[in-house]
């Protein structure tokens, strides 16, 4: 499957979902596909965090759905992650681990033991129960998703990078959960 | 007067309930064992233990940009391997995180494997221009409210740090 068409399918299912990005190509992808910065939170260089930072979110926001990419790369950094997240079971959180069996952020170098690791089975030994892994595009479902993907191509290699500041991405972003939901992210608290 | 391990946590527990603490992310140092005991067992809060400091950075950086009040608990050991996860999130996007943890290896602590930790937590402190404040008496918890408005105001992390006199278990 390739990373683009997999993000745009993933687009063309979205309905309102909140979504935190990971390095390198997932933020590349996502926004390529969508140009989406204000329901798109990219956590660029986060080397793992953005499940951690999706479920924080989630958890404060029960009524959003909260989607929230890694690649394969950060996972490896942090397996532990799906730890945390089996024992929060967030219902309105999803995980999609993007597995391109390379660290896609860093020209496609290698990534240790990657003919072998078998994501779902590490899921699915953590207590995750449902746990989806697709090769091809098809139906995505909730909770925890491994999506096979082909590493960026030296020229998706070249795709921008969301043109924004953190600063500036952050007060776009909570202004926009501000709004969905009416909650103060950002009010002065005394 | 330093009180007890007990009653000190669950004034701390009472100090983060004041300010608007509402989750609380944690790795265990046995110096806030009474600390992460009081919380969990506290309806005020909800606890999630982690399995690594930096997830609690991500955890507690996510529900603030959800309006969600948090802490991370952790002792000076953890909090020297999230430096990374704190420039690149708490700083790049300025997002406020208020963190609770031990001043491991300074007077006082008799554990010689955090002589480390006291030759260079405070220095690293410094060098990523982190604020703290030290908390060393029950009287000095209310600064816990103090430091963590600043962090709001501030838009950047701070870290309280617990000394072993404040946090000693009674047991």
């Amino acid at each position: 499957m390739k990373y683009l068409d997999c993000f745009r399918a993933l687009a063309r299912q979205r309905s309102g979902e909140i979504v935190v990005a990971s390095a390198g190509n997932s933020c590349q992808a996502w926004w390529a596909v969508t140009r989406d910065s204000v329901g798109s939170f990219y956590l660029d260089a986060s080397m793992s965090l953005s499940a951690m930072f999706a479920s924080g979110l989630a958890l404060a926001q029960p009524g959003l759905k909260i989607w929230a990419f890694m690649g394969d790369g950060a996972f490896c950094m942090n397996p532990g992650t799906l730890m945390v997240e089996r024992q929060m079971n967030l219902p309105n959180l999803t995980h999609f681990l993007v597995s391109n069996r390379a660290y896609g952020g860093t020209s496609n170098a290698g990534l240790p033991n990657y003919k072998d690791n078998d994501y779902a089975a590490i899921a699915r030994g953590m207590g995750l129960e449902r746990v989806f892994a697709f090769s091809s595009i098809e139906k995505l479902e909730r909770d925890f998703v491994v999506l096979e993907v082909e590493p960026f191509s030296d020229e998706e290699q070249k795709l921008e990078q969301p043109p924004f500041d953190g600063p500036e991405l952050k007060f776009r972003f909570g202004r926009h959960i501000e709004s969905l939901t009416g909650a103060n992210v950002f009010g002065y608290r005394i | 007067m330093t009180g007890n391990g007990s009653e000190n946590a669950k004034r701390i527990a009472d100090e983060l309930a004041s300010c608007g603490v509402k989750l609380v992310a944690s790795l265990p140092d046995n110096w806030v064992m009474d600390v992460i005991d009081t919380i969990e067992h506290d309806a005020r809060f909800i606890h999630v233990p982690v399995n690594r400091e930096e997830s609690a950075i991500g955890l507690c950086s996510g529900a603030y940009m959800g309006a969600m009040g948090s802490a991370a608990l952790m002792g000076a050991s953890g909090f020297m391997t999230v430096v990374y996860a704190l420039t690149k999130i708490n700083y790049t996007y300025e997002i406020p995180l208020f963190l609770l943890a031990t001043l491991r290896g300074a007077v006082g602590d008799h554990h010689k494997h955090h002589v480390s930790n006291g030759l260079y937590l405070l220095p690293v402190l410094d060098a990523i221009s982190m604020r703290y404040q030290i908390i060393d008496k029950p009287e000095e918890i209310p600064l816990i409210s103090r430091c963590y408005r600043h962090t709001r105001t501030y838009a950047r992390p701070m870290v309280v740090l617990f000394t072993r006199d404040l946090l000693r278990r009674s047991h």
